[in-house]
């Protein structure tokens, strides 16, 4: 336990020296931010721009608070999901491919100690950003629009949450046996393919964590969701690759 | 509607500029970079939020 | 006190066997020099006694407990070209191994800032490990190594990358901490091996070729032999040729005025050599009598 600590605060310190706990969730305020404001300043946007058919914004209803939160959370589904994604490719592949691993690996540690703490760290990481993120983003939008449940607020970024991690995990398990970029790539493919999934079979592949987007909408917009199935997978999935890059760490070893 | 609000435009402005400041302050210290510096201090100063992004994950060599 | 052995270890990658069969035995508080040219599987060997790489097939067993238990915290391991974290600085990095070997918090910060002042790093300590020069990253290395005070220290080639003033700023380090613990270093240079360790495995093509005590091997190997040169362009050289062909010469090399002649019987040939150059008037440069050197067992071995 206490080497766990030793090696998570190394993780944090690296956090913090590389600004990444800083620009991570700047990047997720900016982004929470955004939504809000491009949404209600979207008709004099529009009307700044100039030559645009008369009659067009006769239509335009503003969307409700719910909505609007639920789509800055959206945000996060996709360069959310990839800063957190390239963040996090070289935590492992980089310590492997610098031989600092191998300063690790002959002290009395085990494998799955070394990939828990670096799972541990960013996942701190991914709270934080989104975190603040969704705070900010929920400031915006009550000022904005109008009222949002905080209940609903912190249920629906928690299932968000689970869905990056998903992501983030990913990304940690491949980067054991991958370069850092290539590892990166693959993990942001596997979540794609399993969006892809859910989309177009929605009834079928309801219980993917890739459905948790969906659910984190829902949860603000209805109030309730069948979140079992999704978090169940969701979990699973993250536990599966913390477990596989241990294994993969410790039997692989290093390059030679 | 017809008033803008100030009060909540600038923070985001403010956020913008932090993050173009610790890319700038990251890149000053750096020893190396992927590609020229000159290049990475344009698109930080005017690659706006995508700008900083590309620079924090792609731009630095981490060691 | 025996405090490792290693029987029948080798390693292969495919067909390839890196390291082939080898076998040896460390007593406690031994300096041994893992002797040998590049490639003849000296890091690979290391690698298997650190825990890092898993041997094809072979035994290790350090300090007497069953093969295949974890002595890792027994362990001081600084491998070829140390990557410690830059963005660390030098004292946050020792004591963060510290840690790793489980050593308390707070006696951690008291050991790495003693094993800092060890290697002379105490006043580049709180320096980002970035900004250091190759001789500071290896003698931090060696601090990293040292700091959970081992019984077993590895190092791999920790000097052959050095400029010569880092080289002699670790080589003096490693004479002190030879007498502190058992050392295995691996290194392709005979003179760094003669200059701290007493015994060498010297190794080629992922076999031992020979291995002891130096002192032992010097006199082992020492084979009675008379060298001399002479003045190139003379009638010395034709000289040099006869002398090949008397009785008492059992081999020579001869080569552009130099001549190397393995003799039985060095007082013997010694004087009759002598008598003959005199008699015949013979620009002589240089005549010595002796032994082989461990520099021709080591030419001869990584030669053949």
């Amino acid at each position: 336990m206490r080497k766990f600590w030793t090696l998570y605060s190394k993780e944090m310190l690296e956090s913090l020296r590389s600004y990444r706990l800083v620009w991570i969730p700047v990047v997720f305020i900016i982004l929470g931010i955004m939504q809000p404001l491009t949404t209600y300043y979207l008709p004099d946007i529009l009307k700044a721009s100039g030559d645009m058919p008369p009659g067009m914004l006769e239509g335009y209803e503003m969307p409700g608070a719910a909505a609007v939160m639920a789509q800055a959370l959206g945000q996060y589904g996709t360069i959310g999901m990839l800063v957190l994604a390239l963040a996090a490719m070289n935590s492992l592949a980089g310590e492997r491919s610098s031989g600092s691993a191998e300063l690790l690996m002959v002290k009395p540690i085990a494998p799955a100690v070394i990939i828990f703490a670096k799972w541990a760290a960013h996942l701190t990481v991914l709270f934080i950003a989104l975190g603040l993120g969704a705070a900010a983003a929920g400031y915006y939008t009550v000022q904005l629009m109008g009222s949002l449940s905080v209940s609903d607020c912190l249920a629906a970024a928690g299932l968000y949450s689970l869905w990056l991690l998903s992501a983030v995990s990913l990304t940690l398990l491949f980067s054991a046996f991958m370069r850092g970029p290539a590892a990166a790539f693959l993990a942001l493919l596997s979540a794609a393919g399993m969006s892809l999934l859910y989309s177009l079979l929605p009834s079928d592949f309801d219980w993917l964590p890739a459905a948790l987007p969906d659910l984190s909408a829902g949860q603000l917009t209805e109030g309730s969701v069948a979140w079992f199935g999704p978090v169940l997978s969701a979990v699973l999935l993250i536990l599966a690759c913390i477990a596989g890059a241990s294994m993969l760490m410790g039997r692989n070893k290093l390059p030679d | 509607m017809d008033k803008v609000n100030w009060g909540l435009i600038w923070p985001l402005v403010a956020l913008q500029a932090l993050l173009a400041i610790i890319g700038l302050f990251s890149l000053a210290k750096a020893e190396q970079v992927r590609g020229p510096k000159w290049l990475w201090v344009l698109i930080l100063l005017f690659g706006n939020l995508l700008g900083s992004i590309a620079y924090f994950t792609i731009g630095r060599k981490e060691s | 006190m025996t405090l490792l052995e290693v029987t029948g270890l080798s390693k292969s990658y495919g067909k390839q066997r890196s390291v082939d069969n080898i076998s040896f035995v460390i007593e406690a508080g031994q300096c041994v020099a893992l002797l040998g040219p590049n490639g003849a599987g000296k890091t690979t060997t290391l690698r298997m006694l650190a825990g890092l790489l898993p041997p094809s097939a072979g035994q290790i067993s350090f300090n007497g407990s069953l093969p295949g238990t974890d002595y890792r915290k027994e362990l001081g391991y600084l491998p070829q070209s140390p990557a410690m974290y830059r963005w660390m600085s030098g004292l946050e990095y020792v004591v963060f191994a510290a840690k790793l070997s489980g050593i308390p918090s707070r006696e951690a910060a008291k050991v790495s800032a003693a094993a800092l002042e060890r290697v002379g790093l105490a006043a580049a300590g709180r320096r980002r490990i970035g900004g250091y020069s190759g001789g500071m990253k290896q003698r931090l290395g060696l601090a990293q190594a040292l700091v959970h005070r081992p019984k077993l220290l590895l190092l791999d080639e920790p000097v052959s990358a050095l400029d010569p003033i880092g080289r002699r700023e670790v080589m003096e380090l490693l004479r002190e901490i030879r007498g502190e613990t058992t050392v295995i270093f691996s290194t392709h240079v005979l003179h760094d091996a003669e200059e701290i360790c007493d015994n060498v495995i010297l190794m080629n093509q992922g076999t031992i070729a020979v291995q002891g005590e130096l002192s032992e091997l010097r006199q082992q190997y020492s084979l009675p032999v008379i060298r001399l040169s002479v003045e190139t362009g003379s009638a010395a050289a034709g000289w040099l040729e006869s002398l090949a062909l008397k009785p008492f010469i059992q081999a020579s090399q001869i080569s552009g005025g130099k001549a190397v002649f393995n003799v039985a019987d060095v007082a013997l040939a010694r004087r009759a050599i002598l008598q003959e150059a005199v008699g015949l008037n013979i620009p002589l440069l240089h005549f010595e009598a002796g032994s082989s050197t461990l520099e021709d067992l080591f030419m001869k071995v990584v030669g053949s």
